[in-house]
């Protein structure tokens, strides 16, 4: 697996797409995208990015669309994502009326919520894999040999 | 003279950009202080800067928000889409992970999503929250454009909703790694770990994932798509039951 890694970025740098090809991809997934949630409806909305992160994927598995041809503008992107939520933290703005009277409440609630998500989705999900794993040692002889389980984990 | 120009998105670009800068330089100053997370301090500004201009021409803080830094906002908000879609790059990386445990993924962010509701029900309960506040935090795990109208549904304010949203991605942000310690996370598997950061912290929350490790940022973004889906089923169900 590290092998494959310090090889792939030297072969990068030659087959990378020019940016602007990599925005128009992104551009032309983002356009069926809109496409298709407008199919959803009301009562289960599937926001764009949504969709859009769901049609790459697919591009990206069956080789329609190669890595190399979205990966810089991708990357850049996802680097730059603290700052392109500002904007939704400056709309609370809206809501200073709604702060005052309840606000305090809420943002500990809020506090207390993130927490509880974050450790027990953390924790169930430690639970599933470490059932999942327990059962594919038992069943699956070979598995271990590879030593997959570990690299996994 | 200048109000139409300041109708112009370099305004709300300008303001967007100097608070974050400034929440960087502070972060460094401070040695990592969470407080001053440049999201925070950026969102914190720009709200600062908007109520302070409204006091000064005798308006409201929503009116000029609206008005002045809503068109460079949206611009900079737009670019949220091909972020968000950017995230399936860092899933197709690690899709040998994604292939083996999709199962235990979609187990782990519904049996996990819905025990999170109760939880999140009873802090509400805690801090004397009305119906319509408690519903409005229940679908937080979900990304704030699906939560936002799953919250309208069950009887929320969605402002509210949207407040949840973009506070877990603050503060999975700026507690992350304090939020590991506390919990002993790092003793627990990657991959539920990654599950958790997108479920609870949304896109930031995948990105500081991604910072941990390829598998967590992997999971993470799966999570973000499967949680939403998971709340747009489950909280309609959940009210259903026990908040009748």
């Amino acid at each position: 697996m590290d092998k494959k890694e310090k090889q792939t970025p030297a072969k990068e740098e030659k087959k990378a797409a020019p940016i602007l090809i990599q925005m128009g991809i992104f551009g032309a997934i983002l356009f069926v995208s809109q496409l298709i949630s407008d199919l959803f409806p009301a009562s289960f909305v599937v926001p764009t990015p949504l969709v859009g992160m769901m049609l790459l994927y697919i591009l990206l598995a069956t080789h329609i669309v190669k890595l190399e041809q979205v990966e810089k503008f991708g990357d850049f992107m996802i680097s730059l994502i603290a700052f392109l939520f500002v904007p939704s933290g400056v709309q609370l703005c809206g809501s200073l009326g709604l702060m005052k009277r309840e606000g305090l409440q809420d943002i500990c609630v809020i506090i207390i919520s993130t927490i509880i998500m974050l450790v027990v989705i953390a924790y169930v999900g430690n639970f599933f894999v470490k059932m999942h794993q327990r059962l594919a040692k038992k069943s699956d002889a070979v598995s271990a040999q590879n030593g997959s389980h570990h690299l996994a984990n | 003279m200048f109000t139409q120009s300041l109708m112009l998105p370099y305004t709300g670009i300008f303001i967007s950009l100097v608070g974050y800068l400034l929440g960087m330089w502070l972060f460094k100053i401070s040695h990592g202080f969470f407080l001053f997370t440049p999201l925070l301090v950026g969102m914190v500004f720009g709200i600062a800067v908007l109520a302070i201009w409204a006091k000064g021409i005798g308006s409201t803080t929503a009116a000029v928000y609206t008005k002045y830094y809503l068109p460079g906002g949206n611009i900079i908000f737009w670019f949220l889409n091909p972020a968000t879609a950017a995230f399936a790059i860092p899933l197709y990386r690690r899709n040998d992970i994604f292939k083996k445990y999709w199962l235990d993924i979609v187990l782990t962010l519904f049996v996990g999503g819905f025990i999170s509701l109760f939880g999140i029900q009873m802090v509400s309960k805690l801090f004397g929250l009305s119906r319509v506040s408690t519903a409005a935090m229940l679908p937080q795990a979900a990304t704030t454009a699906v939560a936002m109208p799953i919250a309208k549904g069950v009887g929320g304010d969605p402002a509210i909703t949207a407040m949840a949203c973009i506070l877990n991605a603050v503060i999975i942000y700026a507690l992350v790694n304090f939020l590991i310690k506390v919990f002993r996370l790092n003793k627990l598997s990657r991959v539920g770990n990654g599950l958790a950061l997108g479920s609870a912290g949304h896109a930031v929350g995948t990105a500081k994932a991604l910072q941990l490790g390829s598998i967590e940022g992997a999971m993470a973004s799966v999570a973000v798509v499967i949680v939403s889906l998971a709340m747009d089923i489950l909280v309609p169900l959940y009210v259903n039951l026990f908040m009748k």
